[in-house]
């Protein structure tokens, strides 16, 4: 049987559907995750070359980095020239490297291959190997590959990977991240690559049901990005594109816009005077990358140096049993659990309770919309400016379909209630509607 | 941390949405519970430390330190334990004590100097008890410990109680001794016997309690439960069946090696880290059978067994493999056609070469003999047979 594919290959998270021609099945490629049918787009390369994704990913690198040892050493890393009016000389420039790092963390692959060639990004050095974008993507796209098809119990030949409306506003560049992601999915042991565009996928189901073209905006707010299409839909061999727009603001924002305002100051934020390297610890909190690396030795001295002085004990003790005890994974699934919860109920709490800890905060929707305020304005802002280049009023758009975990958010709903009257909005699938749309655009192919 | 700020915040969401006040509510009841339960642990904790509950915790735990420390700096010749790196080794404590003591908890100290034995005694008979040897039917046994030495009573009904071996008054070795004569510094109660006497200032060295009774069980105890079992003065029978009864206490460190000896010629070796926690049955032995003697095994030590007539039995011990099984028969000494005629084992213990041997005579005969003269000889010269034995190790490999 030839096995065909839809492949979401999201900028956080990504997602594999296959359609049999009566309906979608969603594969559950992530066992370990909340939801088993989206694995993050997070890939882990250790020192002896295996690699991980996903969930297997982020917990690998946490078990490999809490308390690991370093080691720096100083290498050298290029040269700068400067030039004046009357010199002219090249500086070495030297970093410190840590020798013992077990592994490297990738993360937003889809971004290195959008914005790659422009910002001169197109590799990187891991341990022996160098790996360009399209090496990376390959390495993915294998392992997820791998993961369906042992879920199917076949070898799957063809996909259609979704794509974004525009890689980058220059076509020669556009083009080229296509085929790098094309070549990519060749290599990982695709036979035929088909492209769809994801919005257009996104609204896959609205556009069978549409008995005459229609403009429609497509509102697909994920886990690491806000994408809008604005699209004339309903011939699906007449299709237009008005306009597409984007920003980087997606759930983990609003995750860490929680952390950050919110519980902080259970860690010692405003309460431990001029500490700066334990303050720059506090500040790193929201970044679950980042939490690892702070794991050292010398840290956890600087702590208890200061928990024995009296100084905050009980929030630095909290702060160090989430940095040496592994709590952190329970703070961030608990924030994200609040945060959903808060799209259907007014009120919810954030608990984490463990040795030293003691954390307890009552979270309602009136405080997470003032804390993600700022997000919502930039978001306001870029809808807007999609509606502009378009060239449309908001009253000749017919419909608004929304996708993605975060659209669900109240808050954005009802933002584009007020813009494009509440009868609009359609709401798809959640968190699966361009992978189902990839995965029948490749079983009808 | 509740602010004002938030207060007002929430007050906001329910303008909104009125329908959040009851999740509000609900959410702070459950809060308000559970730290109200948390506080009234506290509160708990607080006046036990008021009332000096937790200060006398603490005030106990001390004083067993303390008592530890006194054990360790006794077994170090009464060295300054601060001042121990800076140093030689002490010198092994000038005068030993050989100890007689009998099932009612009487006991018989004869203190002697090291250099100074009287004439005679290095070779033969130097004292003896003229009175009963054997009470319920249990016979008189030996120790020797030196004369810093701290002793553990062990008494069958699983109690214990301490005391400094000097505490026990010394008697002139005379052949003349009986009961009389004796202390009794901790009289067996109604129904119970002593068990045996412990050395006790290698606690603070040493890891586990190890427990052996007559029929072969053998139980374990951290020595890190000391405190407890010295203040409360119990530390348990360590036997499965009504029928059997303790026999011997010893201490010993994880990793040892412990052997047990029985009446009708049977040796088994067992790894300390393979004993339980609960008493088992780890040697499988005749109806007519028993334990006569348990000991830690000294690395490079030799088997030494007495018989009831003083034949000697040598075996190296370190050849014998730990036993795997949980219940083995262990390994025979007395050949089967001596056995049918009667042959049984007193006693035995692990010997080095220049070692001596401390032996009870049925007549009430004390004797003290140089290990290499009795492997020599083959036998230890007596009248009307032998009722027990102790090892008196050499100075240089101490006194365990």
């Amino acid at each position: 049987m030839n096995l065909k594919v839809g492949i979401d290959f999201g900028t956080s998270n990504s997602g594999v559907a296959v359609f049999d021609g009566q309906q979608v099945r969603l594969l559950t490629i992530e066992q370990k995750g909340l939801m088993p049918e989206v694995v993050k787009s997070i890939l882990y390369i250790t020192r002896d070359g295996r690699q991980y994704i996903g969930q297997d990913a982020v917990e690998l690198y946490y078990q490999h980095n809490i308390n690991r040892q370093r080691r720096y050493i100083k290498q050298w890393a290029g040269e700068i020239t400067y030039t004046g009016a009357d010199m002219h000389y090249v500086r070495d420039v030297y970093v410190y490297v840590d020798e013992l790092k077990p592994g490297r963390l990738l993360q937003y692959l889809k971004t290195a291959l959008r914005k790659g060639p422009s910002s001169g990004y197109e590799g990187t050095q891991i341990f022996d190997t160098y790996y360009r974008v399209g090496d990376l993507v390959r390495v993915y796209l294998a392992e997820l590959k791998r993961r369906a098809e042992e879920i199917l119990g076949e070898p799957i030949r063809d996909v259609t990977l979704g794509r974004p409306v525009k890689f980058s506003e220059s076509p020669e560049l556009d083009h080229k991240a296509e085929d790098t992601l094309r070549q990519a999915a060749l290599a990982a042991g695709f036979r035929s690559v088909e492209f769809e565009f994801e919005p257009v996928a996104a609204a896959y189901y609205y556009e069978q049901s549409l008995s005459k073209p229609e403009n429609v905006l497509i509102f697909d707010f994920g886990g690491g990005t806000l994408d809008i299409a604005i699209m004339r839909l309903g011939n699906p061999r007449d299709r237009q594109i008005y306009a597409s727009g984007g920003i980087d603001i997606a759930g983990s924002d609003f995750d860490r816009a929680i952390i950050q305002k919110r519980l902080l100051h259970f860690f010692g934020l405003g309460s431990i005077g001029e500490f700066p390297e334990i303050q720059e610890m506090i500040e790193a909190i929201p970044d679950w990358m980042v939490l690892p690396e702070l794991s050292t030795p010398q840290n956890r001295n600087a702590l208890q140096k200061a928990i024995c002085a009296g100084i905050a004990p009980v929030q630095l003790s909290a702060l160090e049993a989430l940095i040496y005890d592994d709590m952190a994974f329970s703070l961030y699934g608990q924030v994200e659990a609040a945060k959903i919860a808060l799209s259907e109920q007014g009120v919810t709490t954030i608990m984490l309770q463990g040795k030293n800890i003691d954390l307890w905060e009552l979270y309602s929707r009136f405080q997470f919309e003032n804390d993600i305020r700022e997000e919502r304005e930039k978001i306001e802002a870029v809808l807007a400016e999609t509606i502009r280049v378009s060239g449309l009023e908001p009253g000749q758009i017919d419909a608004v379909v929304k996708t993605g975990g975060s659209s669900s958010i109240p808050l954005f709903t009802a933002m584009l209630g007020q813009i494009f009257g509440v009868g609009k909005i359609k709401e798809s699938s959640r968190f699966s509607s361009v992978v189902a749309g990839l995965a029948i655009r490749a079983g009808k192919s | 941390m509740l602010t004002q700020e938030k207060i007002e915040e929430w007050l906001k969401e329910v303008e909104q949405r009125p329908e959040s006040a009851v999740l509000i509510l609900r959410y702070i009841t459950e809060r308000l519970r559970e730290l109200s339960t948390r506080n009234e642990q506290l509160l708990t904790d607080n006046i036990a430390l008021q009332s000096s509950q937790r200060v006398e915790e603490y005030k106990k735990r001390i004083a067993h330190l303390e008592y530890q420390l006194e054990l360790l700096r006794r077994q170090l010749g009464g060295a300054d334990i601060s001042q121990l790196e800076a140093q030689p080794p002490p010198e092994e404590a000038d005068a030993f004590n050989f100890l007689a003591y009998q099932a009612r908890g009487r006991i018989l100290r004869m203190e002697f100097l090291r250099d100074s034995l009287p004439k005679g005694v290095e070779t033969g008979v130097f004292a003896s008890i003229q009175d009963d040897l054997a009470i319920e039917g249990e016979s008189a046994r030996l120790l020797i410990v030196p004369s810093h030495e701290e002793l553990l009573l062990f008494f069958t009904s699983g109690r214990v109680s301490s005391l400094p071996v000097i505490a026990i008054p010394a008697r002139e070795a005379t052949i003349e001794l009986n009961w009389k004569q004796s202390a009794l510094p901790n009289e067996a109660r109604s129904g119970e016997k002593l068990a045996c006497l412990m050395p006790l200032t290698s606690l603070p060295l040493t890891d586990q309690f190890i427990q052996v009774s007559r029929r072969g069980c053998v139980k374990k105890t951290m020595t890190s439960m000391a405190e407890n079992i010295l203040s409360n003065r119990f530390i348990g029978k360590g036997v499965i069946h009504n029928a059997d009864q303790p026999f011997e206490m010893m201490l010993a460190r994880n990793g040892d090696r412990i052997a047990l000896v029985t009446w009708e010629g049977h040796v088994l070796v067992l790894d300390v880290d393979s004993l339980s926690y609960a008493a088992e049955e780890r040697i499988r032995l005749e109806v007519t059978d028993h334990v006569v003697a348990a000991f830690t095994v000294r690395p490079g030590s030799a088997l030494l067994a007495l018989t009831q007539n003083g034949k000697i039995l040598q075996r190296e011990l370190d050849s014998l493999e730990p036993a795997k099984s949980p219940l083995a028969k262990g390994i025979p000494l007395i050949p089967p056609a001596r056995l049918e005629k009667g042959t049984r084992l007193i006693g035995a213990g692990a010997v080095q070469g220049s070692d001596r041997c401390l032996a009870l005579h049925r007549n009430g005969d004390l004797s003290l003999h140089a290990i290499p003269d009795l492997i020599a000889a083959g036998v230890l010269q007596t009248a009307e047979g032998l009722l027990a034995l102790a090892i008196v190790p050499d100075p240089g490999t101490g006194i365990t």
